[in-house]
């Protein structure tokens, strides 16, 4: 079988620290696939290589069979990308933004015109497609995220916790919305730390911890593994129940130092 | 390695310079910041130019044409004089087209010229001793001014003829004049200056800053996992920023000639490629700056911390005489001086490309020699 996703012994250290250590995950084409941790878990660092953002250290991932790094422009093609932090211009328009995506991935004139008025219409912000993407609220924002991350057919799509920050009117759209994308042949990977979400949306599930997949496997699978009833009962298993003071970005300046030992961590001494 | 072509490459840098330039229209803020600055920075200076300066050992070139007895006696009194008064420093020559040059490259700041025949005017009766002065250089040219005259006026003192120094036979005339024909105001120093650093300043912090901005929204990310060249995105931003240090300049340079009545004698193209020149070699920087910096505050710390002091160190704003040794020797190394001295030179007083070569050639190879630095850096950063 052929994968949408795969990558072999995946890691990523920066100067030495260790984020993503060793990951090898398989994404089935059309399906929807949950990454699951708790923060400072490698979740996005794993997915940041696979969608051509940073240089894995050692290891290889594809996308639909292209090396992200020996073709990364072929995987930028059929990858899109939803990142908690909204890649979207604040003072340009809903339309100048999903335009100005579009051009950059070679789509234009009437097409162009097409793709923008039917995601927006999708996205419900056609009637704001003139305003400036400043003046809306985060609901709206990230429906056009969304919008954008799609204005060029990708055959993959990775949203990195797409739900975070948002009314609860605005998670239901978009957990509803992308359960759509599966049924449109669209291969989903959602990375989160909502327990409720990973169980609703994912047929296949990684939970991660520490820069390392813990275990992976259909959702009905790890529960009954685990004698467990919710997914949340799974996670606790592997991951433990102690709280998580994990530092995250770069350290540096007296007084701190890196704890090598354990992957995705670091230490105040 | 996957390759992009030069057309889409070149289409994918408009585009980007294109939502840039937008970007930045829309932010009403900073357009206004944009075209405010250069105008209060131009009035403040308008009228607050000239300033009182200290200024010693101020070098001058002595041009003796007359090699004869008494007009060699002359010349080696006149520099006698002047090595003494501590103001000013005599390089001596008989060739005046290099003594030009070195006004024009300021390397002089006044020429003194014996002319052939002076001592067969004096025998009979009375000469003419030229001086060119660099007036565009006002707290200069007063100074040096004053003290050529009063050396002129001690020439027949008692005190010089006791010294070994024969007096002279006749009457000496002393004749001041510019370099360019016509007046110059003091403004006229300081104009070229104010337009070359507010092209070339805006490529320096600008791009850093759209970069760390980029970041911190996290827009680079979603241009980064567009399909196309690192370098786009790098000479998009880049384009966008030579147009707003164009358009800066042209706003300096219009309120320069409208309201306070500067004068462009040189040629236009060749200022056009000094300035092009210069914001190029600062974009380039800038490009620099940002492989280095992530945050925008970062970003504005540093180049602040970079740019004011070449700002006064480059000579834009005052003589850089008016500075001590030591920090004309870092004006020396910075290349702002350099656009500087180059436009001025080339905008009032009509150097020819001979005089400002050294500059253009020395700004070429700074800017290819930043460019190759900063472009594999940026492409580093990038993807780390």
């Amino acid at each position: 079988m052929s994968y949408a996703v795969e990558t072999e012994n995946l890691t990523k250290a920066f100067n030495g620290f260790v984020v993503v250590n060793g990951v090898s995950i398989r994404v089935r084409r059309g399906t929807i696939f949950g990454l699951l941790g708790p923060n400072g878990a490698g979740k996005s660092t794993l997915l940041r290589m696979v969608c051509t953002l940073l240089r894995p250290t050692s290891g290889r991932a594809y996308v639909e069979g292209f090396d992200v790094e020996r073709e990364p422009n072929s995987v930028r093609r059929i990858i899109g990308v939803v990142q908690e932090k909204l890649l979207l211009y604040p003072v340009l328009t809903a339309k100048e933004n999903l335009e100005l995506f579009g051009r950059l991935y070679g789509i234009d004139g009437e097409e162009l015109r097409r793709k923008v008025r039917d995601l927006l219409e999708e996205v419900k912000l056609w009637g704001f497609r003139d305003r400036p993407v400043g003046t809306f609220s985060t609901g709206m924002r990230q429906r056009l995220n969304i919008a954008r991350a799609l204005i060029h057919d990708p055959r993959v799509i990775i949203l990195d916790e797409p739900t975070n920050t948002l009314d609860p009117q605005s998670v239901r759209w978009v957990r509803d919305y992308v359960k759509g994308l599966k049924g449109r042949g669209l291969t989903v990977i959602v990375t989160t730390h909502d327990m409720h979400e990973a169980e609703e949306l994912s047929e296949e599930l990684a939970i991660m911890d520490r820069g390392q997949v813990l275990d992976v496997g259909p959702v009905n699978e790890l529960k009954s593994k685990y004698h467990a009833s919710t997914v949340e009962d799974v996670f606790l298993e592997l991951t433990g129940r102690e709280l998580r003071d994990e530092l995250s970005g770069r350290i540096s300046g007296r007084g701190w130092r890196r704890r090598r030992s354990g992957p995705g961590s670091a230490t105040l001494s | 390695m996957e390759a992009t072509s030069l057309g889409s490459g070149i289409r994918h840098a408009l585009l980007i310079a294109r939502k840039d330039l937008t970007e930045f229209y829309r932010v009403r803020p900073r357009l206004v910041t944009m075209i405010l600055f250069p105008i209060i920075l131009m009035l403040l200076f308008g009228y607050m130019f000239p300033s009182s300066g200290s200024v010693s050992h101020v070098p001058i070139a002595v041009v003796v044409q007359d090699q004869s007895p008494q007009g060699l006696a002359i010349a080696q009194r006149f520099t006698y004089l002047a090595q003494s008064s501590g103001l000013l420093d005599v390089e001596t020559t008989d060739s005046l087209s290099w003594a030009q040059q070195q006004l024009i490259m300021n390397n002089v700041y006044a020429i003194v010229i014996f002319p052939r025949g002076l001592g067969a005017q004096l025998s009979s009766g009375g000469g003419t001793v030229e001086v060119i002065l660099d007036q565009l250089n006002p707290t200069l040219d007063s100074a040096v001014r004053g003290e050529i005259a009063q050396i002129f006026s001690q020439m027949d003192a008692p005190a010089q003829i006791s010294a070994g120094f024969p007096a002279s036979p006749g009457t000496l005339d002393v004749v001041f004049q510019g370099l360019v024909p016509g007046a110059t105001g003091s403004f006229e120093f300081l104009a070229p200056g104010i337009v070359a650093m507010t092209a070339i300043v805006g490529g320096l912090s600008g791009l850093a800053m759209t970069f760390s901005r980029e970041r911190e929204l996290g827009t680079l990310d979603g241009l980064l996992m567009a399909p196309i060249s690192r370098l786009s995105i790098l000479f998009g931003k880049g384009i966008a920023q030579i147009v707003r240090g164009a358009m800066s300049s042209v706003i300096v340079f219009v309120i320069s000639v409208a309201l306070f009545g500067v004068k462009v004698y040189g040629n236009p193209l060749l200022m056009i490629v000094v300035l092009l020149e210069g914001i190029l070699a600062f974009t380039g920087m800038g490009m620099l700056f940002t492989s280095f910096v992530s945050d925008q505050e970062s970003a504005q710390l540093i180049i602040m911390m970079i740019q004011f002091p070449m700002i006064f160190l480059s000579g834009a704003l005052f003589p850089l005489l008016q500075l001590p040794w030591w920090l004309r020797m870092i004006s020396y190394i910075l290349p702002l001086t350099y656009v500087v001295s180059a436009f001025r030179a080339e905008m009032v007083l009509n150097a020819p490309f001979s005089a400002i070569a050294p500059q253009v050639y020395g700004l070429a190879i700074f800017t290819v020699a930043v460019f190759a630095l900063a472009v594999p850096l940026f492409q580093r950063a990038v993807t780390r």
